[in-house]
C-alpha cells in the first residue's frame, strides 16, 4: 500500500508501530518451532525434568547414529530418487507428448492428469495393500518406489507442460527436419533447453516422497526397510518419547529439503497458481 | 509409410502418454474400483487370500447409522478443514500484505519475510507435528514454561490431550506448515496488480480500506479461490497432522474421516468396513474436485481474455 511514507506524525507513528508488532509475531510464530527444534537437538534432555542446562552438545546426534538412524537416511534417500528419476522420465514423455501432438481425448487425458493431484490417497491404501500383499510386494523398496513414482508423476507432468509450453516449436521442428527422431529431439533438445524446468519438476517430486508418511506405514513394517518418516516415530514410545533423538533426528530431515527448496519457491507458486496449462 | 502425418502424430502421441495411462491406471483406476468392490464384502486383513463374502449395503449402513459418524463428519468438515482453511487464508492473506507493505520495504526486511516464509513451508509435516509436539509438551515445552512464567497458568496444560486445546492446537500445526504457500501466492498476485490503478483510485479519494476492498481484492480472488479450493482437498483428505498429533485421540475425540479410514483397516483389520467409508469420503471429494475445475477453467478464461 502507498501512502505509508507521506503519512507523519503520530498517526504514522502508530502505524509503523503496529507493523512492527505484526511483522515481530510473524517472524515469531513462523521461526520459534523451527528454533526450538534446533535448540532442542544440541542440548541434553533429560527424560522427567525440564530441559537440564547442560550446555551445548552433539551427544543427540552420536545417539542417533548409534541406533542406526542413518539407515532410514540411506532407504529414503535411495527410495526418493529411485521415484523422482522415474516420475520425471515417464512424466516427461507424457509431457511432451500432451504439448506437441493434437489427438482425441487430450483434454480429458490432461483433466484426468490433474486430477491424481487431488486424489486422496488415503482410500488408496486398502485395495493397494491387499494387491501388494497378494504380490509379495509389503515390505519391499520396489513397491513403495513405485507408488511414490505414481505419487508424484501428475504434478511432474503438470510443471513439465507449463515449461514445454514455454519452448517454441520451430525447435523441435527444426531438429526434425534435420533427420531426428522424437526421441532423439526429446533427449537432445528438449532436455538441455528445459534443464531448468526438469530439476524444479525432479526436486518437487523428491520433496514430496521425501516426507510421505502414510503408505509407507501401511506397506513397511520391517524396521531395517523404513524411511525417515516411520524412524522419527520410532522415537515416540508408549511411555515416554526420546526427544532428543527425535530432535536430532527432526533437523537431519528437514536441512535437506530446506537447502532444496531455497531455489524453488518462487518458481513452485507459478507451477500451482497460473490454472490450467495453455 | 502411407501413414497420414496425423496418423502417425497420434501413434507417437499414443506411445509417449501409454506408461503415464499404465501408472494412472494401475495406481489411481483399479484401485478406486477394486476398493468400491471391497466396500461391499466383509474381507478383513486376516483372510486376504481367501477374500471376503458379499455383505451388499451392510458397511455403509453401519458407518452411516454408527454413533461415531456425526462426530467424524464435523471433526472433519468443520474443525480439520473449515477451521484450518479459512483460518490459513485470512492469515496468508494479511502475511501477503505484510510483506507487500511499504514498511517492510523501508526496513529492509523483504528478503528476510521471505525466508522466514519457507522455514514451515519447506518443513516436512512429519517434523512440523514434531515441533508442535515439542512446543506443546506439558514437561518441556516452551509454550507451557512461557505461560507458567507470565502467571497466566499455574499448571501446565496438556495442549493436546485437553479437549479444550486439542483441536485449536492441531489446527495451530496445519496452519503453520500450510500457511507459508498460501502467503506466497497471494505476493505473487499481489504483485501483478499495476500501481496506477492502486494510485488512480487513490486520486479519486478512495480510503485504504475502500482500495483493499474494491481494487486489491478483486485482483487477488482469482487465486485465493483456487488456493482456497485446493487447500480444502489437501486438508479434508489429510491423514498425517491428526494421525501423528493426537492418534486420533484423546479417545476419539478428534477422529476424522482419514484416521477412521486407517484405523478400521489396521487397528479393526475390517478392510471391507474402511473401504466402505472410503468411497464415502471419496464421492464428497469429488463434489470439490469439480468445482476445482470449473473454478480454475474460469480462470484460465480469463487469464486468455485479459
Amino acid at each position: 500500500m502507498s501512502g505509508i511514507a507521506e503519512r507523519r506524525g503520530l498517526a504514522g507513528l502508530v502505524e509503523s508501530g503496529g507493523l512492527l508488532l505484526a511483522f515481530a509475531l510473524f517472524v515469531i510464530f513462523l521461526l520459534a518451532p523451527a528454533v526450538f527444534v534446533f535448540k532442542g537437538s544440541v542440548e541434553n534432555i533429560s527424560v522427567s525434568l525440564v530441559a537440564s542446562g547442560g550446555g551445548l552438545t552433539l551427544d543427540n546426534y552420536a545417539g542417533i547414529l548409534e541406533d542406526g538412524y542413518f539407515h532410514y537416511v540411506f532407504n529414503s534417500l535411495y527410495i526418493c530418487v529411485a521415484a523422482t528419476g522415474l516420475a520425471c522420465m515417464i512424466g516427461l514423455l507424457a509431457a511432451y507428448g500432451l504439448s506437441r501432438y493434437r489427438f482425441p481425448g487430450r483434454a480429458f487425458l490432461f483433466g484426468a492428469i490433474m486430477g491424481g493431484q487431488f486424489f486422496p490417497w488415503i482410500i488408496l491404501v486398502n485395495p493397494i495393500f491387499i494387491v501388494f500383499a497378494r504380490a509379495g510386494l509389503i515390505n519391499s523398496h520396489i513397491g513403495l518406489i513405485l507408488c511414490y513414482t505414481a505419487f508424484i508423476t501428475p504434478f511432474t507432468i503438470y510443471l513439465l507442460t507449463g515449461y514445454l509450453a514455454t519452448i517454441p516449436r520451430s525447435l523441435d521442428e527444426a531438429a526434425l527436419m534435420d533427420g531426428a527422431s522424437r526421441l532423439q529431439v526429446i533427449v537432445l533438445v528438449i532436455v538441455p533447453t528445459m534443464w531448468p524446468g526438469l530439476v524444479a519438476a525432479a526436486t518437487f517430486g523428491f520433496l514430496q516422497s521425501w516426507s510421505e508418511y502414510l503408505l509407507a506405514l501401511a506397506l513397511i513394517t520391517d524396521d531395517g526397510l523404513k524411511t525417515i518418516p516411520l524412524g522419527l516415530y520410532q522415537y515416540f514410545g508408549d511411555v515416554q518419547i526420546d526427544w532428543g533423538a527425535v530432535m536430532a533426528g527432526s533437523v537431519v530431515a528437514t536441512l535437506p529439503t530446506l537447502l532444496l527448496f531455497l531455489p524453488l519457491q518462487r518458481k513452485l507458486v507459478a507451477g500451482l497458481t497460473s490454472g490450467a496449462v495453455k | 509409410m502411407t501413414l497420414t502425418p496425423a496418423a502417425r502424430d497420434r501413434i507417437s502421441a499414443f506411445w509417449m502418454l501409454l506408461p503415464t495411462f499404465l501408472l494412472l491406471f494401475a495406481f489411481y483406476l483399479y484401485p478406486t474400483f477394486y476398493n468400491l468392490e471391497l466396500s461391499f464384502t466383509d474381507i478383513t486383513l486376516l483372510q486376504l487370500r481367501q477374500g471376503g463374502d458379499p455383505v451388499g449395503f451392510a458397511n455403509y449402513a453401519e458407518f452411516l447409522r454408527s454413533p461415531s459418524f456425526l462426530d467424524i463428519a464435523i471433526n472433519t468438515v468443520f474443525w480439520l478443514t473449515f477451521v484450518s482453511v479459512s483460518l490459513m487464508l485470512i492469515l496468508g492473506l494479511l502475511m501477503a500484505l505484510l510483506l507487500n507493505s511499504e514498511f517492510l520495504q523501508r526496513i529492509r526486511m523483504t528478503t528476510f519475510a521471505r525466508l522466514v516464509l519457507l522455514v514451515p513451508w519447506a518443513t516436512p509435516p512429519v517434523v512440523a507435528v514434531i515441533a508442535w509436539r515439542w512446543l506443546f509438551d506439558p514437561t518441556h515445552g516452551s509454550i507451557n514454561e512461557a505461560l507458567l512464567w507470565t502467571g497466566l497458568i499455574s499448571q501446565p496444560i496438556a495442549f493436546l490431550a485437553n479437549l479444550t486445546t486439542v483441536w485449536p492446537a492441531i489446527n495451530t500445526i496445519i496452519i503453520w506448515n500450510s500457511t507459508p504457500l498460501v502467503a506466497v501466492s497471494l505476493l505473487a498476485a499481489l504483485q501483478t496488480i499495476p500501481e496506477e490503478q492502486i494510485e488512480a483510485a487513490e486520486i479519486d479519494g478512495a480510503t485504504r480500506w475502500q482500495n483493499f476492498r474494491f481494487v486489491t481484492l478483486p485482483y487477488l480472488m482469482p487465486t485465493l479461490s483456487i488456493l482456497g479450493l485446493m487447500s480444502v482437498i489437501w486438508t479434508f483428505n489429510n491423514f498425517v497432522y491428526v494421525w501423528l498429533a493426537t492418534g486420533a485421540g484423546p479417545g476419539t475425540y478428534t477422529n476424522v474421516l482419514a484416521t477412521e479410514i486407517y484405523i478400521r483397516a489396521f487397528t479393526d483389520l475390517r478392510i471391507g468396513y474402511s473401504s466402505a467409508i472410503g468411497v464415502v469420503m471419496a464421492v464428497v471429494m469429488a463434489a470439490f474436485g469439480a468445482l476445482y475445475f470449473r473454478v480454475s477453467g474460469l480462470m484460465d478464461m480469463q487469464d486468455r481474455v485479459g
